[in-house]
């Protein structure tokens, strides 16, 4: 996304949000499936140390109805949440190791927009 | 909540040791001509899929008079229109046009989900209008056909029960038992679970090139949990697959297992969620007799609902906040399966819970694709005619009573 907006204590994580948030499984996906190890790394040590204090401000929110100042953040946790275990589990790899193709799984519910 | 009554020692003839398991369905090893021979997949789709009961939607999925659900079932050469109807009944037809046979619902994909605000759905081809309930109910020009019988040509029922929220259809005109008589104790052993409230849904799905039974089998045990899955599941620290049960044609076993060193941000999306009252293990709603000791490392239950349906049962205990997933395997031809996994957690609250259940999803999303590696390899492996016959362990039980299901099947 171009200009990501998020609550001032993370205003820093910007261009991160540009980088990894989308509305959908499938564009989060697409993002993920062509980053590096160094990619992750980046996200990770960006995130993870905050990441509680994110999940306490998103506690705070419905998960459908959220104001616009905090979507852009909790599209940016959802990046996290499916891009954290390439970090810690798959040293760096953009693929789950030794695993099907990823791109042949479809998300059937139409994978609607967060 | 346990709404069926029935207790655990009611189901005590359903439970098996392995020296049972042994003693029953034998040690040897089982032949793959089943696999192979495209011939039997001509008899399963006439023996099995055309006579037994099978899962095609859950009642969560059309929550409102009018909504309807197309399935493509090419084993049964077959588009089925699964709709709720003004009554609030879900019934299932032929998606077939009854002028010439037309579907009446387009579809686009193997699933096809709809609303008919007017309770009725029309054919494109001519305009022919069918209540959603089955009748026919208006046609253009109808003073123009020298014969029409109106009143036979209602969309072509197909048989349709409920249970626990999973709907269930036979193609058989006269099907030989009820819905509740075919479920037999495997219904016993899962009812009573709420299973209705766990509508959000992730689901996935693909077409893999083997026959149904490889990727059947290759869900059907815990045996391969520590090599295929270590990448998902490091520090994985083992698995204990016991406490089996033979019911008829249909089969379950537990997975318990120690758990595994949680990375850093899994302990944190956990714990969203282990602390919330939606989403905390709830062993306290398994049935009586899954997990009948409520053994604090239960993660699901593993069963076999014949022909090809899995219910994993986990009640929040496996997968953090899972309340639990299904797996399904559809034949599209003898060497092509579609295989459809769904994860099923209570509705998030907040935001952060949505982000967690994310995170929960795409860790087992990640193991699936673990599983699936291994199919089209053994389909293509069985299919070089290099091996005549499969070794089972006692864990791999559920695949011995599921081939020998499938011969007394084919032998009636």
């Amino acid at each position: 996304m171009t200009h990501p907006i998020l609550p001032a204590p993370f205003a820093d994580l910007a261009p991160l949000a540009a980088h990894w948030a989308r509305p959908s499984e499938n564009e989060r996906s697409e993002i993920r499936w062509s980053a590096s190890p160094a990619e992750f790394k980046a996200l990770y040590e960006a995130m993870m140390p905050r990441l509680d204090d994110i999940l306490r401000l998103l506690s705070d929110h419905p998960a459908s109805g959220m104001p616009e100042e905090v979507h852009d953040l909790f599209l940016l946790a959802c990046a996290f949440a499916e891009a954290s275990p390439h970090h810690e589990l798959y040293g760096g790899s953009s693929a789950v190791p030794y695993s099907f193709d990823a791109r042949r799984f479809v998300r059937t519910d139409g994978d609607a927009a967060l | 909540m346990m709404t069926t009554g029935i207790t655990a020692e009611d189901l005590a003839h359903i439970s098996r040791s392995s020296e049972d398991i042994r003693a029953e369905l034998g040690v040897d090893p089982v032949s793959v001509r089943a696999i192979s021979d495209p011939a039997i997949y001509e008899l399963e789709r006439e023996k099995i899929f055309r006579k037994t009961w099978l899962k095609v939607a859950t009642s969560w999925e059309l929550p409102n008079v009018g909504d309807y659900k197309v399935k493509e079932l090419p084993v049964a050469d077959a588009s089925v229109l699964i709709v709720r109807g003004k009554d609030g009944q879900i019934r299932a037809f032929h998606n077939v046009c009854t002028h010439r046979g037309n579907k009446v619902v387009p579809t686009t994909g193997f699933e096809t989900f709809g609303r008919s605000r007017a309770n009725v759905v029309t054919c494109r081809f001519h305009g022919w209008v069918f209540s959603t309930d089955g009748p026919l109910r208006s046609v253009p020009m109808k003073e123009k056909f020298g014969k029409l019988d109106t009143a036979c040509l209602g969309l072509r029922e197909i048989h349709c029960d409920i249970w626990e929220g999973f709907v269930f259809i036979n193609f058989d005109a006269e099907p030989a038992q009820s819905l509740t008589e075919y479920l037999g104790d495997f219904g016993k052993l899962f009812g009573g679970y709420p299973y209705a409230e766990s509508t959000t849904a992730f689901r996935y799905s693909t077409v893999l090139n083997c026959n149904w039974k490889v990727a059947h089998y290759a869900f059907s045990e815990g045996y391969h949990v520590p090599t295929i899955h270590a990448g998902s599941l490091p520090g994985f620290k083992g698995v204990d697959h016991t406490d089996f049960k033979l019911m008829g044609p249909h089969a379950s076993s537990t997975i318990y297992g120690a758990g595994m060193d949680t990375a850093p941000s899994t302990l944190a999306f956990a714990s969203m969620l282990s602390t919330t009252e939606r989403h905390r293990p709830r062993p306290d709603q398994l049935p009586p007799a899954i997990n009948p000791e409520r053994r604090a490392d239960f993660q699901f239950e593993l069963p076999n609902l014949f022909p090809n349906f899995i219910i994993h049962l986990a009640s929040g205990c496996g997968y953090p906040g899972m309340s639990f997933f299904t797996h399904q395997f559809w034949p599209l031809d003898h060497g092509r399966t579609l295989w459809e996994g769904i994860n099923y957690f209570r509705p998030a609250q907040t935001a952060a819970e949505q982000v967690a259940q994310q995170h929960v999803n795409a860790l087992h999303r990640n193991a699936w694709l673990e599983d699936t590696a291994t199919m089209e390899d053994t389909f293509t492996g069985i299919m070089s005619g290099s091996i005549d016959e499969m070794q089972l362990m006692d864990q791999e039980f559920l695949i011995r009573h599921a081939a020998r299901t499938l011969d007394t099947f084919l032998a009636a």
